[in-house]
């Protein structure tokens, strides 16, 4: 049996859509509509879609910033829900963390990084002013940032420094899940392996879990051992991250990869062709009826725009279609 | 002849240096004015020639120095009592500034608190913090002001009172705005997934970040709060008219601002003085407190 | 073989700043042909988007400036038109498309609008025959229902849909030379497959010429002819975009396509570039890629490489090849 460290059953966020004068509710979104998915201890779960998927309001369900529907959040076995106010204080919060996309807006432009990275620590613990000193320097030697520097404003680095702080940050407490949304997409592209590196680095010194959301999915392949591809609120495929991409069943997964290989000019001729999909993801106001993908599916049938597919297992995947196949992108 | 010029490296480093120079000048030019004002303002009883006070009906609309019929007895004239303006704008200091300090003390303190209160936390607070906001934007002032004199009395007290009670409205209403959209910065967010309070976030995180915003309004309200004490005088709901201030005094010049101009120009011109001293000031503080342009 | 429609020569680019006098763009010569997509790619603050904003001389003046070189566009020096010229030349001859479909549209007129407008600065047409134009640029770029969508304001639309107005309003009067900044930076993976796409038939329909400005080596290959990759204010390689992914020779380049993860290979391990790229007020003396050079010589250090020819289409600036 996996050693879980946290689970998700059932996930959903529905937003209200109010109008007119009175505000009356007129219909809802379905941002989230019932994703589950296990994260293992000292494993890596990334959640991949296009914007409006709605991985980032369920990694924000994770961090308690937004308040679920419906469903529950299981941390190391045990129901958020049961959690009293101050359990989640002391014993769920700390062991959380997150690293936000853009390093440029994550942290107060008005404090020091020697405050940014002591923050966590002098909102929840009692350790002496020594004690937080020598442990933020600890943190910046982790994250490859020199001591000298921790009395520095935000704006005096680079992005890539200012991502390895906001890890050190997102390390101060011991943290046993970091959530990293979308860690490299905002770094140049000599500075991502660099931090991807560092964050496999740390999760193997620590055996730290994290929970990726990425749209880009060969930055996903390196990092994760196990993968959930999202479209329009549902997951659409999950797997072991080696097998999913070596064996994608669900045609999104498909054409998402296509469009994130790497295809030079002149591969045409060699038979190598890109799947581009027609139109795009469809208002979450009004989803389409029967499977949500079947508007933009070149495999579609009559079934699916008519019957909502299940997800189902096949192997030791599970896929949300209801003629899965197996094709190599 | 390429139509795209290339300029020296010369030339940019004597335009660089000049920049730095009228930098510095705009710091110690108006803080060197403020100061004299204070200074003059404390030491009033010492540095004025006459007492503010002392009518000489005789020495009526003398003009100054400089004008025909001027003397250096009276550097700037006199009024239609026969006081003497240099006299009465050094006296006027006291009140004028003190009264501006106070108020923008007070204002700026109730309005950033509830302001951030009601960016920060929202819901149903927030919303019952705007509406009160929005009376007492709504509400005229002055009639507060004489409802509070006739209850109170004229006086110091009751001038800064009366100018305070609404005018922290406009501060709630900008911080407000600025602390919705810190809301929703990453850097809050990340706040709240470490853990810290509300209390903390509005403190350590929003506050600092409103600093800016909170300057302008501040720097830019001190010429009306000086011309709405002076507008209190005038309706004789203010500090009792024999004490000299600015705002009096211009209002006092009114209607004799084509003949005897003097009586509501040297008083004005402190006012304007005063303002432009604190808008280069409070630039120069906005740029200090912002770690971002400290270094440059 | 097309012929050459556009050649930068030796453009120098200097920003004045308070830290100094930044070398923007530091001598960096391409050409492109009709038809044919150049693509610039480099990290932030590279220069890449100074080049295009020199091309199209748009530079926030006075900080910014051009001291040196040629712009040469269809036999004309760009660089010696006067301000007026220039303007009848951005949209007619030049256009750009910039990152954010968000902010390059304005909010309060609708798409119809707006797409007009450029038309009528630079033709002199009567109104049905504008409205002609709009209908056909929004063909074009294959915006479904064009009559009814001239109707729609910005915020009606999708991203995807937004960036597709935003690419007629720079097609409308037919340049050509298009330069585009980013312009798939902020769409989803599965519409910028669709924008690539659109906009390589965008190419085959008109013959315009593009520089394509990124930083991203995957739409560099499914977008470009030839690519040039830019360093600290320099282009360091220029070949055509297969060989420069087969047969790199500039180690920066090299090192930029072995850290890129892969999709269709598991990797242990990410190949890093060590340090940050220069600042650009504090250049080191000989080659700028030196300090972080794997393979580095001490002439390297001391003295700056030349570009070298190396047939092909390929050129490289580098000791190791000399």
């Amino acid at each position: 049996m996996a050693d879980v460290l946290l689970e998700g059953r059932d996930l959903t966020k529905h937003y209200p859509i109010s109008h007119g004068l009175l505000q009356r509710t007129v219909g809802w979104v379905r941002a989230v509509d019932g994703v589950s998915f296990t994260i293992e201890r000292g494993k890596t779960l990334s959640l991949v879609g296009e914007s409006g998927a709605g991985k980032t309001t369920t990694a924000k369900a994770v961090l308690l910033l937004e308040r679920l529907t419906s469903g529950s959040i299981l941390f190391e076995g045990k129901d958020l829900q049961r959690f009293s106010k101050s359990q989640l204080k002391t014993e769920y919060r700390p062991r959380v963390q997150a690293v936000q996309q853009n390093p440029w807006s994550s942290m107060n432009p008005r404090m020091r990084v020697r405050d940014i990275i002591a923050e966590p620590l002098v909102v929840n613990t009692r350790q002496s002013k020594k004690e937080v000193r020598s442990r933020v320097l600890e943190l910046l030697a982790q994250v490859g940032i020199g001591a000298d520097c921790a009395g520095h404003y935000p704006h005096e680095f680079s992005g890539g420094q200012r991502q390895r702080i906001a890890v050190a940050r997102a390390l101060a407490l011991n943290p046993s899940l970091v959530v990293l949304d979308e860690p490299v997409s905002a770094l140049d592209v000599s500075i991502r392996a660099q931090i991807m590196n560092l964050l496999k680095d740390l999760q193997a010194q620590y055996n730290l879990s994290y929970l990726v959301i990425a749209h880009n999915l060969a930055t996903v392949r390196y990092m994760s051992h196990s993968v959930a591809i999202m479209y329009m609120g549902q997951i659409v495929e999950y797997g072991d991250a080696e097998e999913l991409f070596e064996r994608p069943l669900h045609p999104y997964t498909r054409a998402l990869m296509s469009a994130s290989l790497l295809t030079l000019p002149g591969d045409e001729d060699q038979g190598i062709k890109q799947i581009i999909l027609s139109g795009e993801m469809p208002s979450p106001l009004n989803p389409p009826t029967g499977c949500r993908f079947h508007t933009r599916c070149i495999e579609a049938r009559d079934v699916c725009s008519k019957v909502e597919p299940e997800l189902i297992v096949k192997g030791k995947q599970r896929v949300r279609c209801h003629h899965v196949v197996y094709r190599r992108p | 002849m390429s139509a795209v010029n290339v300029m020296s490296g010369k030339g940019i480093e004597g335009s660089l240096r000049r920049a730095k120079i009228f930098q510095q000048l705009t710091l110690y030019i108006p803080a060197a004015v403020l100061a004299l004002l204070v200074l003059a303002a404390i030491f009033a009883p010492f540095l004025a020639p006459y007492s503010p006070t002392k009518t000489a009906l005789g020495q009526r609309l003398i003009p100054p120095f400089f004008i025909e019929g001027g003397s250096t007895a009276h550097l700037l004239g006199t009024d239609t009592l026969g006081r003497d303006i240099l006299s009465r704008v050094i006296f006027g200091a006291r009140v004028s500034l003190s009264v501006s300090l106070l108020v923008i003390l007070i204002t700026s303190t109730i309005g950033t608190v509830l302001g951030i209160i009601a960016g920060y936390l929202g819901g149903r607070t927030g919303t019952v913090l705007m509406r009160v906001t929005d009376v007492s934007l709504a509400f005229p002032a002055i009639l507060i002001a004489i409802l509070l004199a006739v209850v109170l009395g004229p006086s110091f007290k009751t001038v800064v009172l009366a100018i305070s009670i609404l005018g922290w409205a406009p501060y709630a209403r900008l911080i407000r705005g600025e602390a919705l959209r810190l809301r929703e910065a990453d850097f809050v967010a990340q706040a709240r997934i470490i853990g810290s309070s509300p209390l903390r976030i509005m403190v350590r995180h929003i506050f600092p970040n409103i600093i800016n915003p909170l300057i302008v309004i501040a720097t830019l309200s001190v010429g009306l709060v000086i011309l709405t004490e002076a507008a209190l005088s005038y309706l004789g709901a203010g500090i009792p008219p024999t004490t000299p201030s600015w705002g009096a005094m211009v209002y006092d010049g009114r209607s004799l601002i084509d003949t005897a101009w003097w009586i509501s120009l040297f008083p004005g011109m402190a006012i304007g003085l005063v303002v432009l001293s604190g808008n280069f000031l409070g630039d120069w503080l906005r740029d200090k407190l912002d770690p971002r342009l400290r270094q440059l | 073989m097309s012929k050459i429609i556009l050649q930068v020569e030796g453009l120098h680019t200097v920003f004045f700043t308070r830290q100094g006098v930044v070398k923007a763009v530091d001598g960096v010569s391409f050409y492109v042909r009709e038809g044919e997509t150049f693509g610039i790619v480099g990290e932030s603050g590279c220069g890449k988007t100074v080049t295009g904003l020199s091309i199209l001389r748009l530079l926030p003046e006075p900080a910014g400036r051009i001291v040196g070189g040629k712009i040469i566009l269809d036999g004309k020096n760009l660089l010696e038109l006067s301000k007026k010229e220039m303007r009848e030349y951005r949209g007619s001859m030049i256009s750009m498309i910039l990152q954010d479909p968000m902010t390059s549209l304005n909010p309060v007129y609708t798409i119809g609008d707006q797409i007009a407008e450029s038309v009528r600065l630079h033709q002199n047409l009567k109104d049905d025959a504008v409205e002609k134009e709009v209908i056909s640029a929004l063909r074009l770029l294959k915006i479904p229902a064009p009559e009814m969508r001239l109707h729609d304001y910005p915020f009606q639309m999708s991203g995807g849909m937004r960036q597709r107005v935003v690419g007629a309003i720079a097609m409308s009067c037919h340049p050509r030379l298009l330069i585009a900044d980013e312009p798939t930076t902020a769409l989803d993976a599965t519409i910028q497959a669709q924008y690539i796409a659109l906009f390589k038939d965008v190419q085959r329909q008109t013959n315009v010429a593009i520089v394509f400005i990124t930083h991203d080596f995957g739409v560099v290959a499914q977008m470009c002819h030839r690519v040039g990759v830019m360093y600290a204010g320099k282009i360091v390689e220029t070949a055509t975009t297969r060989e420069l992914f087969k047969a790199p020779r500039h180690p920066y380049t090299s090192a930029l396509i072995n850290s890129v993860p892969r999709l269709d290979r598991k990797d242990n391990r990410l190949y890093s570039i060590e340090g940050q790229p220069p600042s650009m007020t504090d250049l080191p003396r000989g080659c700028r890629f030196f300090p972080r050079c794997s393979v580095a010589r001490d002439v390297c250090r001391e003295q700056e490489p030349g570009e070298v020819d190396i047939g092909g289409e390929h050129s490289v600036s580098c000791w190791r090849v000399s």
